[in-house]
C-alpha cells in the first residue's frame, strides 16, 4: 500500500473538520477524493502532505508513519490550485527548485527539467516568466515542479478549479495520460463528479468531515450504499419504499428488483434510486419499456446538447416520500427527472404541460438509515422520563438508537436501560456506553464518533439553560428537550414558523417526526401584536399554506394557524387551546445562542420542545468561520 | 518629510488586486464647477510654492551664490567634510540593523501569534509621535557616563555610546524604528502564502524557504525602507544633538554642523552644507518613489 490513514482527525473549534477518515491507496493507483465544499478533502489532502497538523490518526506513506514529519521529509509532490509558482523564477527554475535543493548537478537539473518540459507539452518555453503564461500552462508548469524530484506519492488539490472548461478537460487527459506513464500514486481532490468518474481508478466520497464510501466510479454511480453519494455523484430520483420478497414496493407499486444483490428476507425500509436515464417515457402504459410509475405531466423541458433533461410531475402516491429531487415547499405532487437521448426525444417529442407515462427499467435500493436517535441521561428522574419517551419514539421511527449514560458506570447505566424495558423493546439496533463526563460533553463525544439525528435530553425547570446551549453546541443534531414526567407520546405538534428557508426545515423534520407518532399538527405563526401589517399577514398565510400542503405530502394532518401577539403568551395560549402536546421551534446551526428560545423554555413547561436546527439560517456564519479555517492552515 | 513619504509608501504597496489608479481628472459623478476647478488648483500649487518651492530655490541661490568652486571648498573644509562622512556612515550603519532587525521584527508580526502583539504593533509607530529631543535625552539618561549601565558599559567593556558614535547610530534606530517594518509589513500580509508550502513539499527548509521564496517577494519594500530611513537618518538633528556630544571631527555630524555654522554667521557654510544634505535625501527619496512604483507590479503580483 502506497498511502495509508487510520483515523485521521482534525478539529477546528473544538469540532471536527475531518472526522476518523480510514483509507488505503495501492501503488500507482489513481484515486479521485470528491466532496462538496467544506467537506474536508482538502484538509486530508494537506495532512497528508504535512501542511496541515492532524489532531489524531495516522499517515503512512509507502509503510512509513509519517505522521510528524515536515513536508520536506514526506516525498510527496503537491499541486496548488492557484498553482503557486514561484513569481520571480523563471519555469525552469521553478521545476528545478526541488531538484537544487536536493543538490542535484546542474547538468541532472538541465536533463530532468527539459525532459519534464517535454512531458507536460512545454518544451522550450523554459526560459519564460510564470506571468508570461496562461493559467493552463502555469499549472502544467506545476505539475512538473512537483514532479520532477520523482516523489513516491503525487497530490492534486482541486487543480483544474481555475480554469475554464474547454482547458480543464484537455487537462484531465494529459494528466491521466502522464499519471499512466509515470505509475505515481496519486490523490486528486475535487468537487466535480464529471472530473471524477473521468480521472479516478477508484473515488471516496467525503461530506462534513466523513469519507462516506470509496469504490470505483461504475459502482459507486450504480450502486451507492449512501443517499449522499446517490444524490452528489449525479441527478437522482429518490423516493423511501420498502423491499418484500417481491422486489421494491413503493405504496401500492411492487418493481422487481434489478440491482440489489441477494433478495432480503424481511421487509425492510428503503430508498429507492433510479437515475434520470432509467426513466422510459410512452404515450401510454402498454407502451412503456419498464415497469409504470404512474402517469405524469411535463413541467419542463432543457435541451442539454447530446441529450434532453425532463422534469416530469407525478401526483403523489399514497405513503412515498420523495427524498430526491426536494419537492418545492408547498407542492403536493412527486418531481422526478429524466434524461433522454435526442433520438428518443425526436421520436416521441414532449413539450411543457403535456401528459404522458412514466416508467423505470432499472433501479437500485439502498437501505435507508432511517432516523438516528440519541437518547442521554444521566440517572434523574427527568432523564429517565427522556429515557422513556425517547425509546418509544425510538421504536415507531425505527430508529438506530443509542443510549449514553454521562457520569454513570456501566453497571448503573445497564440498571437504568432495564427500568424501561419495555418502552425499548422492538428498537433494530440498540447501543449503550457510559460515559464518564458531563452531559454535555458526553453529548460532544458521542455525536463526533457518530452523527445523529436527534438527540433526546431531559431537562426540569432547575436544569441550566447554559446546558441546552451546550447540547445544540455539541453539533448539528435536533434536540428534543423533555421536562418533567412526560412519558406519554405527543399526539399533536404545534409547529411554529417565523417563513424563510429556516421554517421550511422545521417544517420538513417536524414532519418526518409527527409521521412516525402518527400526530397531527398545527402550524403556528405569530406577528408581533403592533406590527400586524397586511403584507406581512399575508405572506405568513402564503407560508403556512404551502407547510400545510407540505405536511400533507408526508401523510401529516395540518392547520394554519395565524395569531398575533407577544410570543411565549401566545404560544402557551395555543398549547393549551389547541391540546396540543409537542412543541417545534426553529433555532440556527452555529452558532447557537439559547437566548431565542429561553423566554419559550422559561418557567414551567409541562410538554416536551423539539428544537429544529437549519442550516440556512447559520449559513453566514458558518462561511466566515471556514475562511478564518482557510487562514489557519 | 518622513511622515509623507511613509503614508505614500502604504499606498504604493497595497495589493494591487483592482489597481488601477484613480482617475485624477474629472470625476463624472461630481457636477463640474468651472471656476472651482481651476481656482482648487491653483490655490494648492500656490501653497505648494510657498511651503516648499521658495525655501529651496532661496537655499539653493544661497549656497551657490558665490559659485560652485565655492561651494565645493565650504564642504570641503576638513571638519565639514569629517561631519559628513560620519552622519553618512552612522546612517549607513543603522540602514543596515534596521533592515535586519524591521525585516525581523514584521515577520514576526505578520506571520505568528502570541501575548502583547496588538501592543506591539502600535508602539511600532510610537517613534514617530515622540519629539526628537525627548529621544536624546532618554538615551542620555540611559546610557549617559554618569548612568549605572552606562559606566558599567565604558569600565567592564569598554564601550562608550553617549558622546560617541554608538550614541548617534542608537538614537537614529530609535526614531527609524517604524520605516522598515512599515514597508514590509503590508506586502508580507498581502503575500501569497501557498508558493512557501509549495517550496516546502519540494524538501526545502525554513532557511532556503525564507531566502529563495519570501525574501525576493520583500526585496523592494525593504530597500525602499532602508533607503527612507537612511534619508531620514541623514538630516536628523534633536535626538543627536544631545546624545552627539558635538565634538568636532570626532561626533559632530553635518546637521549639528549647520547648526553651529548658522550661529558662526557663516551662511556659506551653513547652506552648502545643507544644499548638499538635501541633494542626498531628495535623491534617495526619488529612488525610494521608482523603486515602490516598480515593487507591487511586479512581485506581488496574485
Amino acid at each position: 500500500m502506497s498511502i495509508v490513514l487510520e483515523h485521521l482527525t482534525k478539529r477546528y473549534e473544538g469540532h471536527p473538520v475531518v472526522n476518523a477518515v480510514s483509507l488505503e491507496i495501492g501503488d500507482g493507483e489513481f484515486f479521485v477524493l470528491l466532496g462538496p465544499s467544506g467537506s474536508g478533502k482538502s484538509t486530508v489532502l494537506r495532512m497528508i502532505a504535512g501542511l496541515a497538523p492532524s489532531d489524531a490518526g495516522r499517515v503512512l506513506l509507502q509503510g512509513r508513519d509519517v505522521t510528524g514529519l515536515p513536508p520536506q521529509r514526506r516525498d510527496i509532490g503537491f499541486v496548488f490550485q492557484q498553482y503557486a509558482l514561484f513569481q520571480h523564477m523563471t519555469v525552469a527554475e521553478n521545476i528545478a527548485f526541488g531538484l537544487r535543493v536536493r543538490h542535484a548537478s546542474a547538468a541532472e537539473r538541465r536533463r530532468r527539467c527539459d525532459e519534464l518540459l517535454e512531458l507536460v507539452g512545454l518544451a522550450g518555453l523554459g526560459g519564460r516568466y510564470p506571468r508570461q503564461l496562461s493559467g493552463g500552462q502555469q499549472q502544467r508548469v506545476a505539475l512538473a515542479r512537483a514532479l520532477a524530484p520523482r516523489p513516491a506519492v503525487l497530490l492534486l488539490d482541486e487543480p483544474f478549479g481555475a480554469l475554464d472548461a474547454k482547458i480543464r478537460i484537455e487537462m484531465r487527459r494529459n494528466l491521466r495520460q502522464i499519471q499512466r506513464e509515470l505509475g505515481v500514486t496519486t490523490i486528486f481532490v475535487t468537487h466535480d463528479q464529471e472530473e471524477a468518474f473521468e480521472l479516478g481508478d477508484r473515488l471516496g466520497v467525503m461530506n462534513v468531515g466523513r469519507l462516506l464510501e470509496v469504490g470505483p466510479p461504475d459502482e459507486l454511480y450504480l450502486r451507492p450504499q449512501t443517499e449522499f453519494a446517490a444524490t452528489f455523484l449525479g441527478s437522482a430520483n429518490l423516493l423511501l419504499g420498502e423491499t418484500t420478497s417481491d422486489g421494491v414496493r413503493l405504496g401500492p407499486l411492487t418493481f422487481p428488483l434489478g440491482t440489489q444483490a441477494g433478495a432480503l428476507a424481511e421487509p425492510q425500509r428503503v430508498q429507492v434510486l433510479f437515475r434520470p436515464e432509467d426513466i422510459a417515457l410512452a404515450s401510454s402504459k402498454d407502451d412503456l419499456a419498464g415497469p409504470p410509475l404512474g402517469e405524469g405531466q411535463v413541467e419542463q423541458t432543457t435541451f442539454a446538447g447530446t441529450f434532453e433533461r425532463l422534469v416530469l410531475r407525478l401526483p403523489k402516491i399514497p405513503g412515498v416520500r420523495p427524498i430526491a429531487p426536494v419537492a418545492p415547499f408547498g407542492s403536493d405532487h412527486l418531481l422526478i427527472e429524466a434524461t433522454r437521448n435526442q433520438e428518443q426525444a425526436r421520436r416521441f417529442p414532449l413539450h411543457a404541460g403535456e401528459s404522458m407515462w412514466v416508467g423505470v427499467h432499472r433501479l437500485h435500493a439502498l437501505i435507508h438509515p432511517g432516523l438516528s436517535l440519541l437518547l442521554v441521561t444521566n440517572g434523574s428522574a427527568t432523564s429517565q422520563a427522556a429515557l422513556s419517551l425517547g425509546g418509544q419514539i425510538a421504536r415507531l421511527a425505527h430508529a438506530r438508537t443509542s443510549i449514553i449514560g454521562a457520569g454513570l458506570d456501566e453497571v448503573q447505566l445497564q440498571a437504568t436501560v432495564q427500568a424501561i424495558k419495555e418502552q425499548l423493546a422492538g428498537i433494530p439496533a440498540l447501543q449503550t456506553r457510559a460515559i464518564a463526563a458531563s452531559t454535555a460533553q458526553a453529548v460532544r463525544e458521542e455525536t463526533e464518533r457518530q452523527a445523529y439525528d436527534l438527540v433526546v435530553l431531559g431537562i426540569g425547570p432547575q436544569d441550566d439553560p447554559d446546558l441546552v446551549e451546550q447540547v445544540l453546541g455539541a453539533g448539528e443534531h435536533h434536540v428534543l428537550l423533555v421536562s418533567r414526567a412526560q412519558t406519554a407520546l405527543p399526539t399533536k405538534a404545534l409547529i411554529c414558523v417565523s417563513g424563510g428557508e429556516a421554517s421550511k426545515e422545521d417544517v420538513l423534520f417536524a414532519g418526518r417526526l409527527a409521521r412516525h407518532l402518527g400526530a397531527t399538527a398545527t402550524l403556528l405563526s405569530v406577528l408581533p401584536e403592533n406590527a400586524d401589517i397586511p403584507e406581512e399577514r399575508e405572506r405568513a398565510t402564503r407560508f403556512l399554506e404551502a407547510g400545510a400542503r407540505t405536511l400533507a405530502l408526508l401523510d401529516v394532518p395540518a392547520a394554519p394557524v395565524l395569531r398575533s401577539g407577544p410570543l411565549r403568551e401566545t404560544i402557551q395560549a395555543e398549547m393549551m387551546a389547541g391540546g396540543h402536546s409537542l412543541l417545534v421551534v426553529g433555532a440556527p446551526m452555529r452558532p447557537f445562542s439559547v437566548a431565542r428560545i429561553r423566554p419559550i423554555l422559561a418557567g414551567e413547561v409541562s410538554y416536551p420542545v423539539l428544537v429544529v436546527r437549519s442550516p440556512y439560517a447559520a449559513a453566514a456564519a458558518l462561511s466566515r468561520a471556514s475562511a478564518k479555517q482557510e487562514e489557519m492552515v | 518629510m518622513s511622515t509623507v513619504s511613509l503614508n505614500s509608501n502604504n499606498n504604493a504597496n497595497r495589493p494591487n488586486g483592482n489597481g488601477t489608479p484613480e482617475a485624477t481628472d474629472s470625476q463624472p459623478y461630481q457636477a463640474p464647477l468651472p471656476w472651482g476647478r481651476w481656482s482648487l488648483r491653483a490655490v494648492a500649487l500656490l501653497y505648494l510654492a510657498l511651503v516648499l518651492i521658495i525655501p529651496l530655490i532661496f537655499l539653493a541661490q544661497n549656497g551657490l551664490a558665490q559659485g560652485a568652486s565655492a561651494f565645493w571648498q565650504a564642504v570641503r573644509l576638513p571638519v565639514a567634510w569629517s561631519a559628513l562622512l560620519l552622519t553618512l556612515w552612522t546612517a549607513a550603519v543603522m540602514a543596515a540593523i534596521n533592515g535586519v532587525m524591521g525585516t525581523l521584527t514584521a515577520y514576526v508580526i505578520v506571520r505568528y501569534r502570541f501575548p502583547g502583539k496588538a501592543l506591539l504593533n502600535a508602539v511600532i509607530d510610537l517613534p514617530l509621535s515622540i519629539p526628537t529631543l525627548v529621544t536624546g535625552v532618554m538615551l542620555v539618561i540611559l546610557f549617559g557616563p554618569q548612568t549605572a549601565i552606562g559606566a558599567w558599559l565604558q569600565q567592564h567593556l569598554h564601550i562608550q555610546i553617549i558622546f560617541a558614535p554608538p550614541g548617534i547610530i542608537l538614537a537614529l534606530l530609535f526614531i527609524t524604528f517604524p520605516f522598515v517594518v512599515r514597508a514590509i509589513q503590508p506586502v508580507l500580509e498581502a503575500m501569497d502564502r501557498e508558493p512557501e508550502a509549495a517550496a516546502a513539499t519540494l524538501g526545502a527548509g525554513p532557511i532556503t524557504i525564507f531566502r529563495r521564496i519570501t525574501l525576493p517577494v520583500i526585496r523592494l519594500p525593504l530597500l525602499s525602507g532602508m533607503l527612507l530611513s537612511f534619508a531620514r537618518g541623514i538630516g536628523e538633528f534633536g535626538a543627536i544633538v544631545l546624545v552627539s556630544g558635538n565634538i568636532p571631527f570626532h561626533t559632530q555630524t553635518a546637521a549639528v554642523y549647520v547648526l553651529g555654522e548658522v550661529e558662526s554667521q557663516d551662511q556659506l557654510g551653513a547652506s552648502a552644507m545643507s544644499l548638499l544634505m538635501l541633494a542626498i535625501a531628495f535623491g534617495l527619496v526619488l529612488l525610494v518613489d521608482i523603486l515602490q512604483q516598480r515593487s507591487p507590479r511586479q512581485e506581488v503580483a496574485l
